[in-house]
Parts: structure tokens; C-alpha cells; sequence
């Protein structure tokens, strides 16, 4: 089933043996989204419906499109009521606010209506399969944590390109073989060779790949990262099984890192990011921005003050997705690595 | 005569510069010539124009520093550094006292802060649209029928400008053609214009900072009114370069000057 | 709160404005020129100004009497009037804001302090005015809490997370879950709980007890007041429509920002005898009636008179408006009597909170009942739900109404979105469009 971005329960797609296929943007020129979107409207809303409008006929599974934002709560509707493409459009209310009583009912009422209407179209769930996919969630979730600290200490041997393409990997792979992968990876982790620059980045996709050519090439290293499709959705601490699985899911959401996307303060994203890149060592944080992004933006301004008022070196870069030949933000990550290297010059 | 000197070679869209300096830091030679369609080349020939002029042989050169659009086609050039750190430190040498460095070129600007050693501590830039480059000045000149110079002059920005609202180049011509239409003299239209400007620029610097002592490079310092405009948004005196446009190249030299130990 | 605040505020509320805004009156030298193209102006547009100038005049001196809350559209705003707070609603504002073409300046303000221009324009405006005092209303005194509903769009929500940041002091949040088939009970569960829970949230920090028979009273005002609203705009349904539905924008402002008050429900009493009595007398917004039409998405505040007259001229009345009938549409709910869950099927069902089937079919009995023949859409960056989604509903109502329509990029208060060449041209093809049907 195709999942758009970002909030979902994982946990009762693979009871049901989906397996969810993550959309975050996906390739390929724009022609028919454009009859149905502004143009001001987010690259990653507007490849998504590309994307679905283009494979109408082949994605049967239909899609699942979490309540994120804006234009992914229209985009929605409009394929599902307005446009009305083939595949099934289903739906899911992430509540923004902070967890207290009400929200926590309300989302055990969420997962409950989910879980029917899966089984209504798929069969009726074994709990047993729903057990074991919190176990797996569980599981996952550990080896994610493992892996970032790996990265944030510098001793996975990977380039900043493969790091992220293992990352995203995780969108479209099954889960059991994905957690070998990533066990793989972390088993053969060394330590560092030297010390090299490192940066944190924060948004809610990765740096295009011009951009991480080049941070390979000067041999600097994204030693954490703060990403709605990373690390957002990695619980902060390990969240607990019990014998009510709907629990460990609402523990598990309500336990996720603050982002732009719900309620939580900038306090409180402020002194999260604060403390990414303190225990990760960085020297200074990259804001990549997913253009016509709104949760983003207004967050970003606050957030780069207080980086800038602390004298932490930071770099905001605007991305539309896919662009090539970028030389005037390639210039502009140069000079911000130039900046952070001058300390460490003769 | 110098035993050795050093290169710094600013390849941008519109002209290429070279400046040679000896081991003390002495400026030998400033070549300034037209990019034209290739970079390499003209790059090339300003350095050997540069050698030139200044008497010495390439044998001599002992580090060659490349900034710019163009820096990666600068075959010999032995480091590839940004425009952004090259004005920093260019404009520092010129005036020590710089704490911030606005940069007006052809294509682009930017401004930039820097330290008493003349390091970056944060930066700027313009470098989506032409709003705010020497670019907009010549399609507004154009417009207008007049010459850089005379488009230029301080007389022109005294008193109230025309509120140039749109943010586009585009939009900003086709909005000067339609106050012509309605009669506006065209002196307010150049003052709104350069006004438009100077407020790019200041978006830029509350970006960064403002920091005494403010100095301006690029092609643009040598447009008076504009200066006079952003001397009164900055609410001082500019640091104007009496070569304004290779400072770029005055700081790839010293640049690598300094990477090759000799400072 | 001090005794010399509280009478300075009392006084100033009943004797001191009424009579600052009489001088004001006595001070102008009102030139009425008879339009060729409107008809005769409102009377009761003289009472708008009176009521919005003194809401705002009046914000000036109640800091120190009465809590401040600044507040969204949206959001069920009965909970604060109950505690007694004095409420600003920035989108309001900034509407104004947009109306006065300030703002561009406001925005430049944000924007130069590092919001990008791709952020809503009421928004940026709020940022602008928030980093540096300065608005067209004067002053607007700093607030002591923030309520923002996302039943509008989630944007408030990080708008109002900068705010609170910024200003540090708390905000409230009401969290409306999107309807994209039907109002659930557990999503109605959810809004009546967090509402509930808001009452010991303002018990705190108002220091006052919850007043529930208070409570009713004021949800029956908002509920008739809203009602008296839907009144006013049915009127429209006539031909000629009494009014256009550009002045309806402006009528629109006191039941978002003064509902619950007792003085927004008599002001709409007022509105409704005179639109009634032009019904009656035949008298129209527009001279010339030839075409009705209906207008979607948010006011372009700083084109209201530019387009309004464009469209007057051409014998084309807009007579009736998505934006306007929001605070109309869901009243039918609310029921004083259970105030929690019908304040939840009230707010959690509004237009924008809804999936797009349903904004289509309101839209064609809307077209249907006013008796429409064309449709001019704003389309704008800076509302995403309003916008998202139009140009599906367009080719729609084209094929299953036959209805001529035009989309006009623009801005809701960003003065500076603005290419009078593109949307002349638009709409003059437009215009000959309708004409033409006509002569078909």
C-alpha cells in the first residue's frame, strides 16, 4: 500500500501483511499534476499526486495519507472525492495536540476504526500478527536508535549519500529484512579515523544528492539528523510491550522527537536539537528545506535565532526536490563548510 | 624583485579577475578582462596578462588560489575556495576595521560578516532571482534609455522615490514601463528603483547582522546613488575599495598566500 | 486588577469612546456622491466603523481590567467570553491590516527578520506587527494567552506556536479533527473532552469559577447571533441582492470577533431590518443587475473596491460567498443546553474542516438557492485549504452545472500580489464569457 508521508501505524499494515511503501518524492517530470495544483503548492505533495495519477491503473493496494499537514490533508480529498482516481484513498487522523487523556483515547479510537476498516477490506486480524508486528516495531525502532548513535560517533563507514539511501531504504523494504540490513551495517562499524567535520541536519527530507557529493568529497560528515522521514519517527527512549498492543502503538506515537507538524513548542524543539547536537558533536546544524513547506518555515525562523544566538554555525538551504546543477547552493554549503574548517586551520 | 608570489584568480559570469601578490602581501598586478563563453580560457589570459604586467614568469607563482562562478574550471589552480570567504577576507585587508562586507555583482550579492582576523562568522545571498545585482540595474537603465552613469548619479535618489512594489526583476520592468506610461518623471523611477535594491540588500543584513565598519565590493560601489541610498539605510559611511571588483581576487591571493605557509 | 484601570476601562467602554466617535463624525466632511453603479451606501455601514473602531480603541485600555486572548477564527471563542477575557482576533487585524494596504510593510518586517514570503500573509502581517509594534489600529495590547482551533487550517498552529513563543505565555489548543467522510463520535468525543478540559485550564488561570448558566446565555447569543447572520445573507437570495457580497466582508467581522457579545447580535437585528427593507423596496447592492455571482476562498482585502467596482460596472453582483457563510453553516448544531458536544459538531464540521465532496455539493445549492450564473476563485499561496483543491471543484461545477467561472491569482493582504494586467485580462475574457452565454 502506498503511505504518504509521515505519521502512521506500521504496526497494523504488517498484521495484515501490507506492506506499507513509503511516498516521499518520487521521480520524474510533472505534467499532469499541474492540471490539478497550484504551483505554490510543496514538491513532495505535488510528485506525490504525479505519481499517483501516473500508475492509477497499476497500484491496486490503494493508498493510505496521514493527516500531516495542509496540502496532504486536500491532496487527500481531492484524489478521493474530487478527482477520484482508481486505487482506494484511505485516511487517518494524526492528533496534533500533546498527549493528555483525550488524545490518547482519541487515538486508541483511531487505531480502532483503522484496524476495522483494514479488516473489512482485507480479512479479519490474528492478534497474534499483531503482537508480533509490535515486536518487530520494537525492534526496529532499537536498531534505528543504535544506528544514529553510531553515526553520531562517526564509525559507520559510510558516505553521507549511502547513509541516507540506507535510511530511506527503510520506506520500501520489508521490515525483518531491513533490520538485518541494518544490523549488517552497525556490525561492521569501526572507529574513527581522525576527526572531521560533522553537521547535523534538520527537515524533512535529506539533502538533494549534489549536496551530499559534495560533503563527501570535503570529507565532511552529517553525524545526526533531525528528519521527518528519519529520525522523527524514532522514539526517543524504548517504548514498552504490554499485552495490549493498541498501547504500545499510542505510547509508541506519543513518544516521538517534537516536530514542526504538531503541537510541540519551539521550546521544546529547541532544546531537543540543542541536545542532538550536543551529544553528537556537531559544529554546526543544516536546515534543508522542502520548498512551500509551512510547518517548516515557521518553525525555522525561531529555531535558526536561537542557533545564531548561541554562535552555533548554521546554514538554511531551500530544496524543490530533483533539481540538478545547483551551483549557487553548492557555493553557499562550501562557504559554510569554509566557515566551520577556519577554527580547525593552521 | 620578489622571489615568488601567489595567484588569486575570481572566474564570475561577467568578467574574470586576477590579482598577484609577493610573499609580503604586496599587490603586483590587477587584471580585470570579459569571461566571456569560456572561463578556462579567460582565466588563462588574465593570469598570464597578470604575469605580465607584473614581470614575473608562471615558474614563480608559487600557489594559485581560484574563487568564483567558474573556480573548478581553473586548471591551474591548486584550491577551489568561495567567493563568500575571498570578499570576506579581500574586503578585511582593504579595511580592517570591516565587521560586515556587502557584495554587489553582476549576478549575484551577498553580504557577509566577519571577524577582526577577517574570517567569516556568517553570510548571505541573493542567489535566486536578479533582484538585487548589478543584473536589475542593467535591464532598469535599459528601460529607462539611460546609461549606467547616468542611471547612477547621487542627484537621482534625493528626495521621495516611486514605491517600486514588485519583488521580480520581470514584474519590477513591467511595472516601470506602466509608471512611464503614466507620466512619473523618470527621476523618481530611478530612485524607487535604487530604493528596491538597497531593500534586498537590508533583507540580507538583518539576516547577518550589522556590524561596524560596513564596506561594499562588486562592480555596483562605483553606482553613487546606490551607495548614497544604502549609506542611509546603514546609517553610515561605506568602505568603498578603489577597486572594487577584483577584492575577490585580492583575497584568493591571500588566501593562498596563507596556505602555503608563508604568512 | 486595579480600581483606576477598571473605571478608566468603564469609562472609556460607555461614555468616553461614543463620544470620542461623535467628534470624529463631527469632524468630517462627508461628500456623498450618488454612484452610477452601487446602490445607495448601507446605513448601517456607520455602525460597523463605530463597532470595530471602538473594539479596537477599547483593546488600548484593557489590558490592565480584563485578560487578553488573542484568538483564531475558528475557535469556539464562547469558552473565553464566559472568563471575561478581551479578545483580539489577528486575522481580523490583519485583514484590516491588508484592507489599509499596509500590508506589504508589516510583511517586509517578517520577512526581513526570517519568515518566508511563502507564509501566509496574515500570518507574516501578525510576525511584522509582533516584532515591531507598529499597525494601523493603533496599538494592540499584548496577550496574556493564545486559543488557536486548526478546525480552519494547521497553519494557525505554527503560527501561533511562534507567537507563543515569542511572547512566552501559554496557549491553548483545540485540536479538530479533518472530517473526510463523516463527524465520528470519537472525534466528537475528542473536541467535547478537550473543551471540557479547557474549563479548570481558565478556572487557573483567571483566578474565576466556571459559570454554567453564564455559559448558556452566551452560547444562545452566539447561536442567535449566528443565526441572525445566515438571516442577513439569505437576504441576498433576492433579485436584486440588497447588497454585494464585498460589503458582506466587511459585515462579516462581528460575528468572528464580537460573537457572544451582546452588541454583535443587535448589530445583525439592525443589518437585517435594512437589507430586509430594500428586499422589500426593491433596492440593490448593484444598480444594474444582470449577473449573479458567486465568489470563493478568502477577500482579496487590498482589491475590495478596485473589484467590486470592476464587477459593478459590468451589471455583475457577487451574491453570495463560501467565506462568508463559514460562521453561518454548522450553527444549526449548537444547542445551549448541551453545550460541550453540539459546540463540537459546531466547530469541528466547518467548511475547511471538511473533505472536498462536501464543499462541492454546498456550493451547488449555494449556486442553486442564489440563483447563480458564474464564479469568480481567488487562488492564493496563503490558504492552503481554501486553495488546494479549486481547480477540481471549478472543472466540476463546469461540467455538472454548466457554470462559467475564472480563477484570479492574488493575495488575501499582501499588497505587493498584485499584477493588475493578468487579472484584468482574466476577467474581462470572463466577463465576455457570461455576456456571451447570455446572447447563446
Amino acid at each position: 500500500m502506498g503511505v504518504l508521508p509521515a505519521l502512521y501505524p506500521r504496526e497494523l499494515l504488517w498484521a495484515h501483511d501490507i506492506l506499507p511503501a513509503e511516498i516521499w518524492d518520487p521521480p520524474g517530470e510533472l505534467n499532469r499534476a499541474n492540471a490539478h495544483l497550484q504551483p505554490t503548492i510543496c514538491p513532495v505533495v505535488k510528485r506525490s499526486l504525479e505519481f499517483m495519477l501516473a500508475t492509477s491503473d497499476i497500484v491496486n493496494t490503494g493508498y493510505l495519507i496521514p493527516h500531516t499537514c495542509d496540502s496532504l490533508q486536500n491532496l487527500a480529498t481531492l484524489t478521493k472525492d474530487l478527482i477520484r482516481i482508481h486505487p482506494p484513498i484511505r485516511t487517518f487522523y494524526n492528533p496534533k495536540g500533546p498527549f493528555t487523556q483525550n488524545s490518547e483515547a482519541f487515538y486508541r479510537q483511531q487505531l480502532k476504526g483503522f484496524e476495522q476498516a483494514l479488516a473489512a477490506e482485507f480479512g479479519p486480524l490474528n492478534p497474534e500478527k499483531l503482537t508480533a508486528a509490535c515486536e518487530l516495531s520494537q525492534r526496529m525502532d532499537t536498531v534505528k536508535q543504535q544506528l544514529a548513535r553510531h553515526r553520531s560517533r562517526d564509525e559507520l563507514q559510510l558516505s553521507n549519500r549511502n547513509y541516507f539511501r540506507l535510511i530511506r531504504a527503510g520506506e520500501f523494504m520489508v521490515p525483518e529484512e531491513y533490520i538485518a540490513l541494518l544490523e549488517d551495517t552497525i556490525s561492521s562499524r569501526q572507529n574513527p579515523m581522525g576527526s572531521r567535520i560533522k553537521i547535523m541536519v534538520s527537515g524533512i527530507l535529506p539533502p538533494d544528492d549534489e549536496l551530499l557529493e559534495l560533503l563527501d568529497a570535503t570529507d565532511v560528515v552529517i553525524c545526526a539528523e533531525d528528519l521527518l522521514c528519519g529520525n522523527r519517527r524514532v522514539p526517543l527512549d524504548q517504548v514498552d510491550l504490554t499485552d495490549d498492543p493498541l498501547r504500545f502503538i499510542t505510547d509508541r506515537t506519543f513518544s516521538l522527537p517534537p516536530c514542526s507538524t504538531k503541537a510541540n513548542s519551539l521550546q521544546e524543539r529547541a532544546v531537543y536539537l540543542n541536545k542532538l547536537a550536543v551529544d553528537a558533536e556537531a559544529h554546526g546544524i543544516l536546515f534543508n528545506l522542502v520548498k512551500f513547506c509551512e510547518p517548516e518555515l515557521f518553525d525555522h525562523q525561531a529555531l535558526v535565532k536561537h542557533f545564531k544566538q548561541c554562535g552555533y554555525p548554521a546554514l538554511s538551504i531551500e530544496t524543490e526536490l530533483g533539481s540538478r546543477n545547483q551551483a549557487q547552493l553548492l557555493t553557499r554549503l562550501e562557504a559554510f563548510l569554509e566557515m566551520l574548517s577556519q577554527d580547525r586551520a593552521v | 624583485m620578489p622571489n615568488y608570489c601567489f595567484a588569486g584568480v575570481d572566474v564570475g559570469s561577467l568578467s574574470t579577475d586576477v590579482v598577484l601578490i609577493d610573499e609580503t602581501g604586496t599587490s603586483l598586478s590587477e587584471i580585470v578582462v570579459a569571461t566571456g563563453v569560456d572561463g578556462s580560457t579567460a582565466a588563462r589570459k588574465a593570469f598570464e596578462t597578470a604575469l605580465e604586467t607584473a614581470g614575473l614568469k608562471e615558474a614563480e607563482v608559487k600557489s594559485v588560489t581560484a574563487t568564483g562562478y567558474g573556480r573548478r574550471t581553473v586548471d591551474f589552480a591548486s584550491q577551489h575556495t568561495t567567493e563568500i570567504s575571498c570578499h570576506g577576507l579581500g574586503a578585511h585587508l582593504l579595511f580592517p576595521n570591516t565587521g560586515t562586507v556587502i557584495d554587489i555583482g553582476g549576478q549575484d550579492s551577498k553580504v557577509i560578516s566577519v571577524d577582526s582576523k577577517g574570517r567569516m562568522l556568517d553570510f548571505a545571498m541573493n542567489d535566486k532571482c536578479a533582484a538585487g545585482t548589478g543584473r536589475f540595474l542593467e535591464v532598469m537603465a535599459q528601460r529607462l534609455e539611460l546609461s549606467i552613469t547616468d542611471f547612477s548619479d547621487p542627484i537621482n535618489v534625493q528626495g521621495e522615490g516611486v514605491q517600486i512594489s514588485s519583488t521580480c526583476t520581470v514584474f519590477a520592468e513591467s511595472e516601470v514601463i506602466s509608471l512611464l506610461t503614466k507620466r512619473i518623471p523618470r527621476q523618481q523611477i530611478i530612485n524607487g528603483l535604487q530604493r528596491s535594491i538597497v531593500s534586498r540588500i537590508w533583507s540580507m543584513i538583518t539576516t547577518v547582522g550589522l556590524e561596524a565598519e560596513v564596506t561594499l565590493t562588486g562592480g555596483v560601489a562605483l553606482n553613487q546613488g546606490l551607495v548614497k541610498v544604502l549609506e542611509e539605510r546603514v546609517r553610515s559611511r561605506l568602505n568603498i575599495p578603489a577597486n572594487p571588483q577584483t577584492v575577490g581576487a585580492l583575497g584568493a591571493a591571500h588566501m593562498a598566500r596563507r596556505r602555503s605557509g608563508s604568512v | 486588577m486595579s480600581v483606576l484601570a477598571n473605571s478608566r476601562y468603564y469609562f472609556m467602554k460607555d461614555l468616553g469612546a461614543p463620544a470620542l466617535m461623535k467628534l470624529q463624525e463631527l469632524g468630517k466632511r462627508r461628500r456623498r456622491t450618488e454612484s452610477t453603479v452601487f446602490g445607495p451606501a448601507l446605513k448601517t455601514n456607520k455602525r460597523l466603523k463605530q463597532l470595530l473602531s471602538r473594539h479596537y480603541y477599547l483593546a488600548r485600555f484593557a489590558p490592565k481590567n480584563k485578560p487578553i486572548a488573542w484568538v483564531t477564527s475558528g475557535a469556539p471563542v464562547e469558552l473565553l467570553r464566559v472568563f471575561g477575557f478581551y479578545t483580539i482576533y489577528p486575522e481580523n487585524h490583519s485583514a484590516l491590516v491588508g484592507a489599509r494596504k499596509s500590508g506589504s510593510e508589516l510583511c517586509s518586517i517578517a520577512e526581513e527578520a526570517g519568515f518566508s514570503q511563502d507564509l501566509c500573509s496574515y500570518a507574516r502581517i501578525d510576525m511584522g506587527h509582533m516584532l515591531s509594534g507598529k499597525t494601523p489600529a493603533g496599538k494592540l495590547p499584548k496577550p496574556d494567552l493564545l486559543f488557536c482551533s486548526n478546525n480552519i487550517c494547521q497553519t494557525v498552529l505554527y503560527w501561533y506556536k511562534a507567537m507563543a513563543y515569542h511572547y512566552d505565555i501559554p496557549l491553548l489548543i483545540l485540536d479538530a479533527p479533518f472530517v473526510a467522510e463523516e463527524q465520528s463520535e470519537a472525534d466528537i468525543q475528542y473536541l467535547a473532552s478537550q473543551m471540557e478540559d479547557l474549563i479548570p485550564q481558565l478556572e487557573r488561570f483567571t483566578g474565576k469559577i466556571f459559570d454554567a448558566i453564564e455559559f448558556e446565555s452566551i452560547l444562545t447569543r452566539s447561536k442567535e447571533t449566528s443565526l441572525t447572520w445566515r438571516a442577513v445573507l439569505e437576504t441576498m437570495q433576492a433579485k436584486p441582492a440588497p447588497m454585494t457580497i464585498f460589503d458582506a466582508f466587511g459585515h462579516l467581522a462581528p460575528v468572528v470577533s464580537l460573537r457572544g457579545l451582546p452588541v454583535a447580535y443587535d448589530y445583525y437585528q439592525l443589518l437585517l431590518e435594512e437589507l430586509e427593507d430594500r428586499v422589500a423596496k426593491g433596492i440593490g447592492g448593484i444598480r444594474n443587475e444582470k449577473h449573479r455571482l458567486i465568489w470563493d476562498n478568502i477577500a482579496v482585502w487590498y482589491q475590495v473596491r478596485y473589484l467590486a467596482t470592476f464587477f459593478a460596472e459590468r451589471g455583475m453582483n457577487f451574491v453570495t460567498a463560501t467565506y462568508t457563510n463559514a460562521w453561518a453553516e454548522t450553527t444549526g448544531y449548537l444547542d445551549p443546553k448541551d453545550p460541550f458536544k453540539s459546540m463540537a459538531k459546531t466547530y469541528g464540521q466547518i467548511i475547511l474542516n471538511k473533505h472536498l465532496q462536501y464543499r462541492l455539493d454546498l456550493m451547488k445549492h449555494m449556486i442553486r438557492s442564489f440563483r447563480v450564473s458564474g464564479m469568480v476563485m481567488h487562488s492564493t499561496r496563503s490558504c492552503k485549504p481554501y486553495s488546494v483543491g479549486q481547480y477540481d471543484l471549478r472543472k466540476r461545477l463546469a461540467k455538472d452545472l454548466d457554470l462559467p467561472s475564472v480563477i484570479i491569482d492574488a493575495d488575501i493582504a499582501d499588497d505587493r500580489i498584485w499584477s493588475e494586467s493578468q487579472v484584468l485580462t482574466r476577467l474581462e475574457a470572463f466577463c465576455e464569457n457570461l455576456d456571451g452565454a447570455d446572447h447563446a
